[in-house]
């Protein structure tokens, strides 16, 4: 094809350039709905054993248990009497010192789901373990509260459950300026001039027609806001560490979004844990440790959130490949400058007394943790976007 | 056959057909062109790379030697991108097109990822083999190969200390669906599971010391089961040919499930587990070719991209490039997600997603450059940067258009569009197609593909 004659064209068609009103209608939405405060989200993926990161270290059950995978006593930064952190999180016990953390023990739900990717599923849409649903508590918060994409970010190339809403859906962008440049060209935006509202109506086409609608005026948004920014801070040079400038640049440059979501990938440890494990703590608590010094510069440490949760933790008792398989209810990191519990929020719960897999059983339900944070960080209302009464908690 | 029922079923049950196949068969009746489909396909064609180059690592070689296992390691993972790009090929040339449809489909069922490629290129094989075949059978099959083996860690389960992870994902993913068994039923089948091994060439081993022979109690029933006990124990649930049928349903048809269909499928089905036949019901039924079903399903990314390429033929130079598509696309063969394997539907598509699907046929087949290659900082004036003329291609690929030429020969530039895409079109998409200039066949396909009702199938 002759290249440049589709250049000629699509000169021509945006100079003829027709707002269609749905895009209209979606750019003059307000924002003050907005307040300023930020939730960062991690997820921790394939199941990180909560076990082996904070550690009962005068616990006999656990050593019992785990004979060959069992972090020795000398080996664990005391954080109490009875915890103490994994080796590799150094960076994270300073944090703790600092009293910028807050660590939830024995988070899960009734019936705790053992698959991957369902208790994803179960985490990301806040659903009991018999619930199917097709939205996550991230969605429907910019269903209710949010009104244009960006609202929620995933540092990604793809977007999960958890940023997907009934009518609003977040947006995954990896680096803003490839998100950018690939939305200005001339092929979508001819299409766009001539999309119609009866396309709407059909079931996946029209959804077709709605992403590439929202996509654009999103990646045009992002990319303004993201080139302004400047990060300072050096971070480790792995994947996840870059996910977190990203997202450190983006909050810098007063981007309306809300909340952030990534994820470190890799947890799930059944053979060969120990090298495995210290490797991808090292990751996060480094990472985690920049990205906090980065906010704190920015001056935006303040009004940000940090929630670092897995899916499940994992068996009490280790198996034959010196790993461990898929538990139930584990720990969750509660990263921040205004928390009114810094420390151990709760007591680990019995290595002796578990549930019918040999699990540990949960004590806090995690949408708890959601409601709280929807309730008292957020400030909205946690019962529309979680379908139920969850008892709040006191950590913020 | 109408020619709209006839596109339906290929692109279905196939990847598309080029027009002068279509002129070909257009007096046939479904009876015969689907019984010519499964004729093509009861021949199976493995699907295999040149590896004598690896031929020296065996299990005397590599066994207790960490140097040499890292090397092949490293050099297995290389041979699995010439494997990825040998299957792309294998979907774009093949004339078992049901067969290889069928193998894809099953590929993000018995979904397994693995770094050692002489076990991989078996596994991938076998999924072919039984692609058509018995499924109890093949449920057995899966269970004992090493690709699987390794994925869902059952090598590690043993009577001493079981690993659950398969008995779950078989009973989850691969047989009946969440919720159709208990905690206890997994626990107990993990259990007739153990023993199960491999050795570095690729065969199964039953270890025998490591087996469980004791009694084990799975839905209601109590005996000393092994494995293919098990997966027998499951086929007598109604619900496994369901689950099946469902699953078959939706990728085949529509996602939106019809239940009476799907029980009536069930029914077929849980007769005798034959995959061929129910398979053979849906095409020959009445409602597969009701005009709710034509182009109302999302392509995947690999059918998108396949499409694209036996339209217009297209030579990639660089395995690199065809990998780097089906990342960007969300789809790249051999690499699952996890074990629920891909989605699909809506799932494919994102903010992201859409943009590249509209872009890739200009960036294959015009020499259009992608904005997702990163130029470093980019302080300096945006729109110098997106005007000025580059060099450097996003993908090297060779393009056939004279084959293209010769296919289309019979058809006006006005019938590209009804051969090209599937979907109704709106009155907004027949003004736009009214704005293209159509002084070229090979502009007007492309501008067609750049369209969001190509994406639909």
């Amino acid at each position: 094809m002759d290249r440049r004659h589709f250049l000629k064209q699509s000169t021509l068609a945006s100079s003829l350039f027709f707002v269609p009103n749905f895009i209209k209608a979606f750019e003059s939405l307000p924002s003050h709905t907005l307040g300023f405060k930020r939730l960062v989200v991690i997820q921790l993926s394939g199941g990180n054993d909560g076990l082996n990161t904070i550690i009962p270290f005068n616990n006999d059950d656990y050593y019992r248990n785990r004979p060959t995978i069992g972090i020795s006593k000398s080996d664990v930064l005391r954080a109490s009497d009875d915890l103490g952190f994994h080796k590799s999180l150094l960076p994270l016990k300073k944090l703790f010192d600092q009293g910028h953390l807050t660590i939830i023990n024995n988070v899960g739900y009734p019936n705790p789901n053992r698959s991957h990717f369902r208790a994803t599923d179960i985490w990301q849409t806040a659903s009991n373990s018999n619930q199917y649903w097709q939205t996550g508590w991230i969605g429907r918060y910019l269903d209710e509260y949010g009104n244009k994409p960006f609202n929620a970010l995933e540092i990604d190339d793809s977007l999960s459950l958890a940023l997907k809403g009934h009518k609003t859906n977040g947006i995954a962008v990896k680096n803003p300026y490839v998100l950018f440049k690939t939305s200005q060209d001339p092929y979508f935006k001819n299409v766009l001039n001539h999309y119609q509202d009866e396309h709407l109506s059909e079931h996946n086409l029209g959804y077709l027609y709605k992403t590439m609608i929202t996509a654009e005026s999103s990646a045009k948004y992002i990319f303004e806001k993201h080139k302004t920014a400047v990060s300072k801070q050096d971070y480790p040079s792995n994947e996840f560490a870059k996910q977190m400038k990203t997202t450190a640049k983006l909050i810098a440059s007063n981007i309306e979004t809300k909340v952030f979501y990534s994820s470190l990938d890799g947890f799930d440890t059944h053979a060969g844990q120990l090298n495995s494990q210290a490797r991808l703590l090292k990751t996060y608590a480094e990472t985690m440790e920049a990205f906090v010094n980065d906010l704190k510069q920015q001056g935006t440490f303040n009004d940000t959130l940090i929630v670092t949760f897995s899916e499940f933790g994992r068996r009490v008792k280790q198996n034959a490949a010196n790993g461990t398989d898929h538990g139930a209810a584990s720990n969750v990191f509660i990263i921040g400058n205004q928390l009114k519990t810094p420390g151990f929020y709760n007591n680990l719960a019995s290595l002796s007394d578990l549930d019918d897999n040999g699990d540990l059983k949960y004590t806090i339900d995690f949408r708890s943790i959601y409601a709280t944070i929807l309730d008292k960080w957020l400030a909205v209302d946690d019962e529309t976007i979680l379908n139920t009464s969850f008892q709040k908690l006191n950590f913020i | 056959m109408k020619v709209q029922h006839i596109q339906h079923l290929y692109q279905r049950l196939g990847f598309g057909i080029v027009p002068n196949q279509l002129v070909q068969i257009t007096n046939k009746d479904r009876h015969q062109i689907v019984d010519e489909l499964f004729y093509k396909s009861s021949s199976m064609t493995n699907l295999s790379i040149d590896t004598t180059d690896l031929d020296h690592y065996t299990s005397e070689t590599v066994i207790g030697n960490k140097k040499k296992l890292f090397e092949f390691r490293d050099k297995s993972k290389e041979k699995l991108k010439a494997y990825n790009l040998a299957w792309i090929e294998r979907l774009i040339n093949t004339n078992e097109a049901l067969r290889e449809r069928m193998t894809l489909f099953w590929a993000n069922h018995f979904v397994c990822r693995d770094e050692n490629v002489f076990h991989m290129v078996q596994y991938n094989n076998i999924l072919r083999e039984y692609a058509l075949g018995d499924f109890g059978d093949f449920v057995k099959a899966i269970s004992k190969e090493p690709s699987m083996l390794k994925y869902l860690n059952n090598k590690q389960n043993r009577k001493q200390k079981p690993n659950e992870n398969f008995a779950r994902e078989l009973m989850e993913l691969f047989m009946l669906g969440e919720s159709h068994y208990s905690e206890e039923d997994i626990k107990e089948s993990a259990r007739a599971f153990t023993g199960y091994n491999n050795n570095f060439e690729g065969e199964f081993v039953f270890r025998r010391m490591h087996h469980d022979y004791g009694f084990k109690t799975f839905f209601g029933s109590t005996g000393r089961y092994n494995g293919d006990d098990i997966i027998d124990i499951i086929l007598e649930q109604k619900q496994c040919a369901r689950f099946i049928c469902k699953k078959i349903y939706s990728y085949f048809v529509n996602e939106t499930i019809d239940d009476a269909k799907v029980e009536e499928l069930t029914s077929i089905f849980y007769k005798d587990y034959n995959i061929e036949k129910l398979m053979r019901h849906i095409f020959m039924s009445d409602w597969f070719y009701q005009q709710e079903h034509i182009g109302a399903k999302i392509k995947s990314p690999i059918e998108f991209l396949v499409g694209i390429c036996r339209t217009v033929p297209v030579t990639f130079e660089s395995s690199m490039d065809v990998l780097k598509i089906q990342k960007l696309l969300g789809q790249m063969l051999l690499n699952p997600p996890n074990v629920a394997g891909w989605k699909g539907g809506k799932n494919w598509i994102d903010s992201n997603t859409i943009m590249i699907r509209l872009k890739l046929p200009s960036i294959l087949l015009a020499n259009a450059r992608i904005s997702t290659k990163e130029k470093g900082e980019f302080e300096d004036a945006f729109e110098a940067y997106i005007t000025k003329k580059r060099k450097n291609k996003f993908v090297n690929v060779t393009v056939d258009w004279e084959t293209f030429e010769k296919q289309f020969a019979d058809y006006s530039i006005n019938e590209l569009q009804e051969l090209l895409l599937l979907p109704k079109l709106s009155e907004g998409t027949k003004t736009y197609l009214k704005t293209l200039s159509k002084s070229s066949k090979q502009e007007y396909c492309v501008q067609l593909m750049s369209l969001p009702e190509y994406q639909m199938c």
